[in-house]
């Protein structure tokens, strides 16, 4: 690890632990301040990323995007109630451009349904994060979550 | 143990009670749906044959999926894996993706770009179009072992089905009885020649794993009755609301179907604002920061903001604003269907215009704004049937005849008339029982 990085490790591994303890808190709004104004949150599957196809299930190309996409989970969209846990594992930057820091990390999503408490691993995959240094510390310009199976069970609501 | 406990353990153990279960259609017919028909494992089986390996053209895929000599897709019909090819003299194929010796998978990966088909088992070999043109070891070694002297490659090769395109889809079908293609289609035809007028590019996938019988949500793209009810963001940002200028067309045979609606055509009527203003779709509250995700073009030319088009048994269509897609619905056993979604746009289309296409693709699939609550309702649908021993569904909104409803989008006529047809195919009458011994 270079010193750069060596600077920002704990700060940047606490950022990305901030957004999974926020949604699995079921404090989903707090992970819009986690991003830049004009940062991007995308969730695609690996599926496509390995053949070059743009398409991504969910591409929040600002704060405001991604915090109608919540607002809509809230009041708009119906679904079975239900929570996630996020473990992160791995975490490491692995590179740094003109102040932009490129950072990896694993993560799984376990899915656990209200009702009747079923629990399923409902994601897993790689993050690949570009991540500032702002003055309110660091910052992501970039979450995007690739997906590792090219299935989606159900439905994906709660960002994860 | 109690006297009703042990009965019990035995009628399990001596079975088989699996057919004294009531399957008897209720009187009514097309009207009602009864719950062992998303339930029951043996009707399920039947499906496969007279459905989905019956009379019906089920659709595998796009031409752009496929464009060079080589290039294959792996899919489904029903359960069945089959693969989709471009043979040498540009045909598409579609075969049963079985070796014609024992039954190996042929093809393991989802596209690709082969010069033949290859059974790694025992190294039979198939061409493009799926004709056998070698099997290893077929004349024995020194004179021992080897095929039988009568062995002829033509009559071995992979399992053909019948293949036909229309604007760019294309259908396979087992069945050497169903009509054309177009003929099939019928009027529904024109839904997909409005949307589907130049060549295709294709921009990505999403499949959902939803956890119910594939009738359930087949059932759900032909009801548009309750696209602006269930979808609040449909109603709130004015895509698609029932005040608006709308339509439905079905084909003469009752199997295919589809709605349109028109944004910015809001006619005011008094019931409108009545029942609208309980409905929970239309939410003042929801209101968008950045709304330019809803910016949409009229590229067809029409006002058309919405037109969904379902074929019989497994094909959706979809335009929502500026985003396209295909939705092929796979059933995996009797209570699990795979949903796969192919999001396109044009081969010309410029990066704008892509970029429009892919912010758009936020709204529908599996992690959709809009109609994320399809596949919750199907599974909640298919929890709330239980064992689907008692109980069916009330399919009466605007009538109870398969015309009835007309072109009213405030109709169940296009349910009704799939269960019409999935009746005839099935071979179920009214009031008899069925035979499923």
């Amino acid at each position: 690890m270079t010193p750069q990085h060596d600077t920002h490790f704990r700060a940047v591994e606490n950022l990305i632990y901030e957004w999974a303890r926020a949604i699995d808190e079921d404090r989903v709004e707090a992970i819009a301040d986690l991003l830049v104004p004009e940062g991007r949150y995308t969730v695609k599957s690996r599926f496509n990323h390995d053949r070059d196809l743009p398409m991504a299930i969910i591409d929040s190309r600002s704060a405001a995007q991604l915090r109608d996409r919540i607002k809509s989970m809230r009041i708009a969209n119906i679904y079975e109630p239900h929570h996630y846990r996020h473990i992160v594992s791995g975490v490491q930057i692995v590179g740094e451009e003109n102040g932009v820091l490129q950072v990896r990390s694993n993560y799984l999503v376990v899915r656990t349904m209200t009702l009747d408490g079923d629990m399923k691993i409902f994601s897993t995959g790689q993050c690949q994060d570009e991540v500032v240094i702002t003055a309110e510390g660091p910052k992501f310009k970039q979450r995007l979550f690739l997906y590792d199976s090219r299935i989606i069970e159900t439905l994906l609501v709660i960002p994860i | 143990m109690s006297t009703a406990n042990t009965s019990c353990h035995e009628a399990v153990m001596h079975g088989p009670i699996s057919h004294k279960t009531p399957r008897t259609w209720p009187a009514e017919g097309y009207t009602r749906a009864p719950y062992w028909a998303y339930t029951d494992p043996d009707i399920y089986a039947q499906e496969q044959a007279k459905i989905f390996r019956g009379k019906t053209w089920n659709y595998v895929g796009l031409e752009a999926e496929v464009p060079e000599v080589g290039s294959f897709k792996t899919t489904y019909i029903g359960e069945q894996s089959v693969v989709l090819t471009r043979a040498e003299d540009g045909s598409l194929h579609v075969v049963v993706n079985r070796c014609a010796h024992r039954g190996n998978m042929l093809c393991r990966d989802a596209f690709g770009k082969v010069k033949k088909l290859y059974c790694v088992y025992h190294a039979w070999n198939y061409n493009l179009k799926g004709d056998l043109t070698h099997a290893a070891f077929s004349h024995g070694l020194r004179g021992e072992g080897g095929l039988p002297k009568d062995f002829q490659l033509s009559e071995h090769g992979l399992h053909k089905l019948r293949v036909a395109t229309f604007c760019g889809l294309v259908f396979a079908s087992f069945s050497d009885e169903v009509e054309p293609l177009e003929d099939w289609l019928g009027d529904v035809a024109q839904g997909i020649r409005r949307v589907l007028h130049k060549p295709l590019k294709v921009l990505g996938y999403d499949t959902q794993r939803i956890h119910a019988n594939w009738k359930a949500y087949h059932e759900n793209p032909r009801d548009s009755y309750h696209a602006n009810i269930l979808h609040t963001f449909y109603g709130t940002f004015g895509l698609s609301r029932q005040s608006q200028e709308s339509g439905m067309t079905l084909d003469k045979s009752g199997r295919h179907v589809y709605f349109y609606t028109k944004a910015g055509t809001e006619k005011k009527s008094e019931d409108f604002d009545k029942t609208s203003a309980a409905l929970r779709s239309v939410n003042d509250a929801m209101k968008l920061e950045d709304p330019s995700i809803l910016k949409w073009r009229d590229e067809f030319g029409d006002g058309v903001s919405v037109q969904v088009l379902t074929t019989y048994p497994s094909f959706v269509l979809h335009q929502i604003a500026n985003s396209l897609a295909t939705r092929q619905l796979i059933p995996r056993g009797v209570g699990e269907s795979d949903l796969v979604w192919t999001y396109f746009g044009f081969a010309d289309d410029d990066d704008a215009t892509t970029q429009t296409r892919l912010v758009q693709a936020n709204l529908a699939g599996s992690a959709g704004m809009i109609s994320v609550e399809d596949a919750a309702v199907c599974e909640m649908m298919q929890r709330a049937m239980a064992d689907g021993q008692s109980g069916e569904s009330f399919i009466e909104m605007g009538g109870k005849t398969l015309e009835s409803g007309g072109n009213t989008k405030l109709s169940e006529r296009a349910i009704r008339n799939f269960w019409h047809n999935y009746r005839l195919d099935m071979g179920i009458d009214l009031d008899t029982d069925l035979d499923l011994a």
